[in-house]
């Protein structure tokens, strides 16, 4: 298989660049475009809830490659250029890596919330968070953990907006969402369970049950869309833009998979998923799926636990990890063996 | 010349820098990564560092003596 000319690469975060270098490294000798919509170079987003917001640490730390390397490497960085419409150049491949855009609830006030997705996301919204102000979570994603947890670091009164009966009940479990639910109060949050806003005014937000939560600033976490507008026949998708779960690993190598893909290489063995959370003095470590789980063991203390997640035929699908770093590495091995 | 770091803290085994460079990195029985040479002049290096998932690995360009 004969590689093309050049490769455009649209969508310049970790699919993307991880498609970009892995083409490169891969010695691929053509051209390479890789253009994103955000004026910063490809960069990492898990510290964008966390470290970031915190001010803990700055934009140029989050960095996934030194600025140098992108030119050493023959890779040409557009940045801040928003594509409308592609029409490819002969001889050449177009990889959609567009990402996904945060989702926003239908209900008044809905679209001027805050959302948590960029940089500029992260800059707008630590700009609103100081030690004394109320912070309305609406949503029970990730993302909205790791905010409240950095919020109330900061001093902010935070409420959280579950719609159900536990945080992360539906995929971790309902043991898990327990003992996060106890830690989160423990950590000053008022955490409603059951509930659901209808409609997000400047200062409060009222819910479906009829009350309402006063507030300075609301953060919308109901997960994320793939920005799909510019995938057609033809073109090369990958990372959250393709679908994927939205986690760094996957689409890390789904990235690398997609310039593989290009230049006729064999894939890459496939990796049970990973994922990781630090919220509230845990840090949370899945390996594999917990979607086809029937049956949770949980062993440890709320503080430091493990949870093991077995399908309906008694075979581990997935394993958490709560500050037992140590432990992340044996359930690679063993989902990966289950694969 | 690189000085390569790994940050106890963050390293959750995940293994992807052994993977990568298995001259360079090793996966210890705690589960844990660590570095086999303190300081090498391999681009590797940048690889494994952008590869790690827990952002664990540092890397500090210096003088070679």
């Amino acid at each position: 298989m004969k590689p093309p000319r050049s490769v455009l690469i649209v969508g310049a975060g970790l699919a993307g660049a991880r498609c970009a270098e892995t083409l490169r490294a891969e010695g691929y000798d053509g051209r390479i475009r890789l253009v994103g919509a955000e004026p910063a170079a490809p960069y990492e987003r898990p510290a964008l809830s966390k470290e970031f917001l915190a001010g803990e640490r700055s934009a140029g730390e989050l960095l996934l490659r030194p600025s140098a390397y992108w030119s050493d490497n023959s890779i040409e960085l557009v940045l801040g250029c928003r594509v409308d419409a592609i029409r490819p150049r002969p001889d050449e491949v177009v990889v959609i890596a567009t990402g996904a855009r945060a989702r926003r609830i239908r209900a008044p006030g809905a679209d001027t919330a805050h959302v948590l997705r960029t940089i500029s996301d992260a800059v707008a919204l630590r700009e609103e968070l100081h030690a004394g102000r109320r912070l309305v979570v609406v949503g029970g994603g990730f993302v909205g953990a790791e905010v409240a947890s950095t919020a109330t670091r900061m001093g902010v009164e935070v409420t959280m907006l579950e719609a159900g009966n536990a945080p992360f009940e539906a995929t971790l479990g309902v043991d898990v969402g327990d003992v996060l639910a106890r830690r989160y109060r423990a950590h000053g949050v008022d955490l409603r369970t059951g509930s659901a806003a209808v409609a997000l005014a400047p200062r409060r937000v009222s819910l479906a049950d009829g009350t309402a939560v006063p507030c300075d600033v609301v953060l919308l976490s109901v997960g994320a869309e793939p920005v799909r507008e510019l995938v057609r026949e033809g073109v090369v998708e990958c990372g959250d833009a393709a679908g994927g779960p939205g986690h760094w690993t996957s689409a890390a190598a789904d990235g690398v998979a997609a310039a593989r893909r290009i230049l006729g290489l064999e894939p890459l063995p496939a990796q049970p998923p990973f994922f990781w959370s630090d919220q509230f003095g845990l840090r949370l470590q899945l390996v594999g799926d917990t979607r086809a789980a029937a049956r949770v063991e949980c062993e440890g203390s709320d503080d430091s636990f493990t949870a093991r997640y077995f399908g309906g035929e008694g075979r581990l699908v997935a394993a958490l990890a709560a500050n037992r770093a140590a432990e992340v590495a044996g359930f690679r091995r063993e989902l990966a063996l289950a694969a | 010349m690189y000085r390569i770091e790994i940050d106890p803290n963050l390293c959750s085994g995940f293994g992807a820098c052994a993977d990568l460079a298995p001259e360079l990195f090793a996966l210890d029985a705690g589960g844990t990564a660590s570095v086999r040479v303190g300081e090498s002049d391999d681009p590797r290096v940048l690889d494994a560092a952008a590869a790690c998932p827990m952002g664990a690995i540092s890397v500090i360009e210096i003088q070679a003596a």
